[in-house]
């Protein structure tokens, strides 16, 4: 006869937390990303992340799934239901559970009392136990314990098991014995809690909120949008939380960009042997006509500063995808922040600054990741597209990619052979039309006319060496220019404005969006009112100094300790510090809703604001 | 170093090749290097070989690093794009200008600073991959431009102009393209251009990675004597393995040397080598032998130079990726946008 | 100029004819005390620039002005107007030598069928350019052909467009190209509306109630056997005939010494000219020199000036009693002229500009009146431009074979690909060895001597621009660039200009 849990919690449907804590290397992946799968597959939006080591194996690893039909995606902050297969990590993983809420452990194991808590409830499964009971071998053992998992869980929360069968069935299409294995571990799991357990007060419901929506990596949706972008060359250095983007834009080159006839290749990747080397064959590749990337985080980006400083100087297209993690140094490889916006903007000595793009969720990342390309050929310079680990890594639903099959790549200007021949005044760094951007011909191009020497000392417009003061500033002059140029083309910032007047507003970027989202709903309803702008670009435009002239007071919201995107308003736009308000959230872990809505409506309340400092 | 322009005037029976271009017309801006330096005669030596080659100047692109010997592309073919780029990264930059355009001609100029110290790792990896180029080094064993210190190809034991003595091991680039699979593999010097020519003729034709290491006296800081890269020392332990001759596929051939002393080799571009042998027991067709032959020849204080290896049925690195024979610059939206339709395949899979 | 003497030295020279040559000798001996007497026909002193070079191109204020340059240096006693009839009596004088510069008077005639008949509007080109020097003559028919193609051809032509010819052609035997005129007087005469037709060999003069109405030219063409030499052929088109009014035959000059007795020890040659040593200028009678277009017939004024130089050598040799064969040797000097690292003390930059044209006097005014000088001369822009083509042959690449260390710096940055290294072979061998092969025979190797590889530096100087480049990248200074001074030999004290 089931058991119902003991537990003060209220029933709550389709709106809780769930969160997976387990050992690296143990197979728990695929089943926690199954589980979450199957609940989107339920019509019930999720927002998923991992939170792992910089490790292969034997560390803790942990899984939040966050179960919302309201379609909050960002991180809510606290934990409904503890899936806790660590004991590393048992006692923490346990704080932080929410007041009334579940514990689900392996019972295989007897506990002492004091490890527990007296205000959750505890579900016991013996997952080892019945593991060891059907299956032979050790690894048999490790791996179908987590489907087992699924399946007591997906009893205990009423979620739909033919979902989770079908997308088995997907996941292993043409292999059915190992469909056959795994459905038979999940209907272990199910026939544990139905015969022992009784269903929680957290229950999944069929509903209708997904939509046409997609599930997918920030990484991935990048490389796909590299694809669309025209990228022909990719060279990269392995490094988290980059490498899994190299990776999808070589499975996607592999199904969509091989010649049919020939079956030869219509992309080149190469793996560098270091990130320098790495920018070098994406600045040669651009040198020479090619759309070309390199996909990196904050260590390969230092190293990169010598040649990103060149692609600047000598006006070479390139593109970087920059997947923040935590830094400095190597800091918390497989941690998220946003801490390489100064780094990016400014990377390189001597006076440089460079376009940035900034995706707020995997449908940009695709959209950006195709635009930097334009954008890098159009500005001539090196364009960052600044996703970072959150977004990068974790599947988010995201609206669906499209393309609009009638858009062109914007090769920018570039001197064909015949305009050569007809004449025309080709100088490698002259300006011709006031937007600082100057004419570049491909090597090759004409027997005679257009060649020119590229280099990384100053020049004339003519592309001729010289070291004259006048020449050098009207050569930097151009490049802001261009710089002014680049705001016009970055994407605008989007504006959310508050349900009535007010003369506070909050500035954020990137993967801070959707906890944003949240946190201003928080706010709101408790009768805080803010006008929200959320920067897409670098350079800002002009629409965000205009944001910020017309309110008293900015929070800007941002995963780094030093505020960086407020260092660059300030520095960019001349904004008064005092009226950029930093607030912080820097732990490694992506920013909850929670945590935005808390820290400005203390702010709010206290009534004053300190000057930034 | 000279301010005026080289006059425009030529001889007046200066010679064309078959594409009306004379050797004039291969040249660019005049040097800017100390007078004498062994870096212009190499210049010189590329200039007549493109020449000899009948190559279009605008189809060879031209990248250095950074130093003496990176400054010169400038000082060459003047019709074709160059790119003086980073100290020692400048092979990174050649093989992804490379991999845009695989119908462009790829010459990579650097100095010992630029690819024996700060750009090893990027010299042995580009030459491991098989980037088809040529690469020369231009190896005067000195960093010249910031006045004589010693570099990681002085020999050891080898003396500075200002009389110090250089502690450490010399790298020896020959041997290192050799392990790291470059399949053309020379060594000259460039107070020899009849040694020179001919193999820089041959790197350009051949497929895959070439390398010639040149040593080239550095007039001002040295050329003195206790050095092992001067003029005098040089010519002094000079042992050429081989004499070389490139015929290309439009030359007339004719035999100069007895049977049995020549070998001959077919390069992937139709082009002969024509080998002499001057060293009785030199077999440029094996790496291994190569190895050890330089390594007992260093022993004994001699320089060997010469066509060291080919190996003429080698790939390069657009073989290994498998790319398309179109370059890759020039596909377009058709080939390179996969379209909506594709990507609804994509959302539905992601569902 | 030199100084004039300090005291006679009691030996008199006579000059016959005060032209270049005579002008010259007299320039060179009047310092060393020689007394100089100085006869002429004309009433000035100048000779043929005077007489027959037309004062639009060469005013009469630069002749007096250089003529009184040489007649100021001492008490001369000038004899102007005064023809000598005979060298006989000259000898008989007591004059210590006699120099001849009598130049080449008399135009060469053309006896074909009408020429007596129509003589009265067929003149003697040279003879006509003097009568219209000295003012003689003023007008000439408005159709004029111009028979020949010299300089003399060009003058007269020209001539007569000032004085009334509005159609004037120049008709000429040879091809345009192998005319003798120099290029830059076609070009002037072009200028001046004056076609030149070619190709065409006069065959008779027209005429008609003894006035002349034309010529008849047969149409050639120019045929070259096996050695290259020209034929002219006709061509077999037909005879062509020419209108005209008046004729002016300037095909040559010829030599005429009718005042010279054939039994003075003066020996002539088959062609009527007296032999004279090429090198001295003495004749065979040894107090007899000439010079200028006397000695080897007409040539031009720069010769004219060396003759005189060299004459005046061998007379004052042979009044001193020394041997006229043992010539002082001239002197020279070679002077480095590097400055520093790339600085020269001559402007070594070679200039790619064309010829500058002098500019001109507008055509309509030039052509009023015979006496203005149609060229205006260079500004002092265009007196730089043109300068800057000078292709500084005086500076001489000198090569030190001890310093060369066979860098090849200087053969990689040679424009001209004059410089090479080699092994030493024998010179026909050597000459097809260099990097451009050396063809012009006249023009020796610059060859050093054995160098430390055992080869051997060659430079073809036929070529070379002087630019300075081979000594400026020289690292060694083996190459330099040094000026080299000549001074022509001089009768004694004349050279102490040096």
């Amino acid at each position: 006869m089931p058991q119902p849990v003991k537990s003060g919690a209220a029933p709550r449907v389709n709106d809780f937390v769930v969160k997976f804590a387990n050992v690296n290397g143990s197979g728990s992946a695929s089943a926690n990303g199954l589980f979450a799968r199957s609940i989107l597959r339920m019509g019930v939006p999720v927002a998923a992340r991992n939170i792992f080591p910089s490790n292969i194996q034997g560390l803790p690893t942990w899984y939040e799934v966050r179960i919302t039909e309201a379609g909050h995606l960002g991180r809510r902050g606290g934990v409904d239901l503890m899936v806790a297969m660590n004991p590393q990590t048992w006692d923490r993983d346990l704080a932080e559970i929410e007041s009334n809420g579940f514990l689900f452990y392996d019972s295989t194991r007897p506990i002492p009392p004091s490890r527990f808590r007296d205000d959750i409830a505890v579900i016991g499964v013996p997952l080892t136990a019945m593991c060891n009971e059907a299956y032979e071998l050790p690894r048999e053992r490790q791996l179908f314990k987590n489907i087992i998992y699924v399946g007591a869980l997906a009893g205990l929360l009423g979620m739909d098991v033919s979902a989770i069968e079908a997308l088995l069935a997907e996941d292993f299409a043409g292999r059915d014995k190992l469909i056959r294995a795994n459905v038979e571990a999940l209907h272990m799991g199910l026939d544990h809690v139905k015969q022992n357990l009784a269903p929680l007060p957290l229950q999944v419901r069929q509903a209708d909120a997904v939509g046409d929506r997609i599930y997918v990596e920030g990484n991935q949706a990048a490389a796909l949008g590299a694809v669309y972008g025209g990228a022909t060359v990719c060279a990269w250095y392995p490094i988290t939380p980059s490498t899994s983007l190299a990776e999808a834009f070589t499975a996607y080159c592999q199904d969509l960009r091989v010649d049919p006839d020939t079956g030869k290749a219509r992309y080149a990747i190469i793996q560098g042997e270091d990130e320098i080397a790495s920018i070098g064959m994406v600045v040669g590749a651009g040198w020479n006509g090619c759309r070309a990337f390199t996909a990196t985080s904050g260590p390969g980006v230092s190293l990169m500063t010598e040649f990103i400083g060149l692609s600047y100087f000598a006006e070479i297209p390139a593109v970087i995808f920059d997947v923040q993690r935590g830094g400095p140094s190597t800091g918390m490889p497989t941690r998220t922040q946003q801490a390489d916006l100064l780094a990016a903007a400014y990377a390189s000595h001597g006076d440089t600054k460079h376009p940035l793009l900034l995706p707020a969720d995997p449908g940009e990342c695709f959209e950006m990741g195709a635009l930097a390309f334009d954008l890098a050929d159009r500005l001539q310079t090196t364009v960052f597209v600044m996703l970072d680990l959150d977004i990068g890594m974790n599947e988010w639903l995201t609206k669906p990619f499209a393309w609009d099959d009638s858009r062109k790549l914007d090769r920018g200007k570039v001197m064909t052979a015949e305009e050569l021949e007809a004449g025309a005044d080709f100088g490698r760094y002259k300006e011709v039309d006031g937007d600082g951007i100057p004419f570049r011909t491909y090597p090759g191009t004409h027997p005679t006319k257009g060649g020119y020497f590229t280099r990384g000392t100053s020049r004339n417009p003519y592309a001729r060496y010289s070291e004259e003061g006048a020449v050098y500033v009207d050569n930097m002059q151009r490049l802001l220019r261009k710089f002014e140029t680049a705001k016009t083309l970055v994407p605008a910032p989007v504006l959310k404005p508050a349900k009535g007047k007010t003369k506070d507003g909050v500035i954020y970027f990137g993967s801070t969006s959707v906890a944003m989202d949240e946190a201003l709903e928080i706010l709101e309803a408790q009768g805080r009112r803010l006008d929200a702008l959320r920067v897409r670009g670098f350079p800002f435009a002009h629409a965000v100094d205009e944001f910020i002239a017309s309110h008293d007071r900015l929070f800007v919201v941002e995963q780094n300790r030093d505020g960086q995107l407020r260092t660059l308003l300030m520095t960019e736009i001349g904004v008064d510090p005092s009226k950029l308000v930093p607030v912080l959230h820097y732990d490694g872990t992506p920013i909850t809703a929670r945590f935005i809505a808390g820290e400005i409506g203390q702010l709010l309340s206290l009534g004053q604001i300190e000057a930034a400092e | 170093m000279t301010y005026i322009l080289k006059p425009q005037l030529h001889h007046p029976k200066l010679p064309t090749n078959g594409l009306g271009y004379t050797r004039r017309d291969y040249e660019g801006s005049v040097s800017t290097l100390c007078a004498g330096c062994g870096h212009d005669s190499i210049s010189a030596a590329i200039i007549q070989a493109c020449f000899e080659l009948e190559l279009p100047p605008h189809r060879v692109a031209k990248l250095s690093g950074i130093g003496c010997s990176s400054k010169t592309p400038d000082y060459f073919l003047g019709n074709s794009h160059g790119f003086n780029t980073v100290h020692g990264r400048m092979p990174s930059v050649l093989t992804g200008a490379n991999l845009a355009n695989r119908e462009l001609i790829y010459l990579g100029v650097s100095g010992d600073g630029d690819s024996a110290s700060i750009g090893l790792g990027q010299f042995a990896h580009a030459i491991r991959r098989g980037v088809n180029m040529l690469y020369i080094v231009e190896n005067n064993g000195v960093y010249g431009l910031t006045k004589g210190q010693f570099s990681a190809t002085s020999d050891k034991g080898s003396k500075s102009k200002r009389g110090v003595v250089n502690h450490d091991a010399g790298i020896d680039m020959v041997s290192l393209a050799l392990q790291m699979g470059a399949t053309f593999v020379a060594r000259s010097f460039s107070g020899d251009k009849a040694q020179l020519v001919p193999l820089i003729k041959a790197g350009l034709a051949h497929k895959g990675a070439a390398f010639i290491d040149c040593i080239s006296p550095c007039v001002q800081f040295n050329n003195h004597p206790g050095s092992t890269k001067s003029f005098d020392y040089v010519r002094e332990h000079n042992e050429a393995v081989n004499r070389l001759d490139v015929i290309t596929p439009r030359d007339p051939i004719h035999v100069d040397y007895k049977p049995g002393e020549t070998v001959r080799v077919q390069q992937h571009d139709g082009s002969i080598l024509s080998l002499h042998k001057l060293a009785e027991l030199y077999n440029p067709n094996n790496r291994a032998q190569a190895l050890g032959y330089l390594q007992a020849r260093q022993a004994r204080g001699q320089i060997v130079t010469g066509l060291l290896f080919v190996d003429p049925d080698a790939g390069d690195l657009h073989d290994s990726v498998g790319t398309v024979d179109t370059p890759l610059n020039q596909l377009g939206e058709a080939e390179l946008v996969p379209g909506q339709a594709a990507l609804a395949a994509i959302n539905a899979s992601l569902r | 100029m030199p100084e004039p003497a300090a005291a006679p030295n009691g030996r008199r020279v006579a000059l016959v004819g005060a032209g270049p040559a005579s002008l010259t000798v007299a320039r060179d001996l009047a310092p060393l005390g020689y007394e100089i007497v100085l006869y002429d026909q004309d009433a000035k002193a100048g000779g043929f620039i005077r007489s027959q070079i037309p004062r639009f191109r060469l005013p009469e204020e630069v002749i007096d002005e250089e003529v009184g340059f040489v007649t100021r240096l001492a008490p001369m006693d000038l004899r102007l107007g005064q023809r000598v009839d005979s060298l006989k009596a000259l000898l008989e004088d007591g004059y210590d030598a006699v120099f001849v510069g009598s130049g080449a008077p008399r135009g060469r005639d053309l006896d074909l069928p009408g020429r007596q008949e129509a003589a009265a509007n067929i003149h003697i080109g040279i003879d006509w350019l003097a009568s219209v020097s000295f003012g003689h003559i003023e007008k000439i028919g408005r159709r004029v052909i111009v028979l020949g193609g010299g300089n003399t051809a060009m003058d007269c032509c020209r001539t007569s467009r000032r004085l009334g010819g509005t159609d004037v052609k120049v008709i000429v035997r040879s091809g345009f190209e192998e005319m003798k005129a120099s290029p830059w007087e076609k070009e002037d005469a072009m200028h001046e509306d004056i076609p030149i037709l070619n190709y065409r060999v006069p065959k008779a003069f027209t005429h008609e109630g003894g006035k002349l109405t034309g010529v008849v030219f047969e149409v050639v063409e120019a045929v070259y056997d096996d050695a290259g030499r020209r034929k002219l052929v006709p061509s077999g088109q037909p005879d062509e005939h020419y209108a005209c009014d008046d004729v002016l035959i300037a095909v040559g000059q010829e030599n005429a010494f009718p005042w010279i007795e054939r039994d003075i020890g003066l020996d002539w040659d088959d062609w009527g000219m007296p032999k004279v040593d090429p090198l001295t200028m003495q004749s065979t009678n040894p107090r007899v020199f000439f010079g200028g277009d006397a000695a080897f017939g007409p040539k031009n004024i720069i010769w004219a000036v060396a003759h005189g130089h060299e004459a005046a050598v061998s007379i004052h040799l042979f009044c001193e009693g020394r041997n006229v064969a043992q010539r002082p040797p001239p002197g020279a000097s070679l002077v480095s002229q590097k400055m520093g690292i790339h600085e020269w003390s001559y402007d070594n930059d070679v200039s790619n500009d064309r010829r500058y044209r002098v500019p001109m006097r507008e055509k309509a005014e030039a052509l009023q009146d015979v006496r203005l000088e149609v060229e205006l001369g260079f500004d002092r822009e265009l007196a730089l431009g043109e300068a800057q083509r000078c292709l500084n042959c005086d500076v001489q690449t000198v090569f030190a074979d001890k310093l060369c260390i066979e860098c090849d710096a200087c053969v990689d940055i040679c424009p001209m690909d004059c410089i090479t290294f080699t092994e030493e072979v024998d010179e026909p061998e050597l000459r097809t060895r260099l990097k451009a092969p050396a063809l012009n025979l006249t023009q020796d190797l610059y060859v050093s001597g054995t160098l430390s590889t055992g080869r051997i530096m060659v430079k073809d100087e036929d070529v070379c621009l002087h630019c300075g480049l081979c000594a400026e990248r020289c690292p060694t200074g083996a190459w330099d660039m040094q000026k080299f001074y000549l001074e022509t030999t001089q009768a004694e004290a004349a050279c102490l200009s040096r």
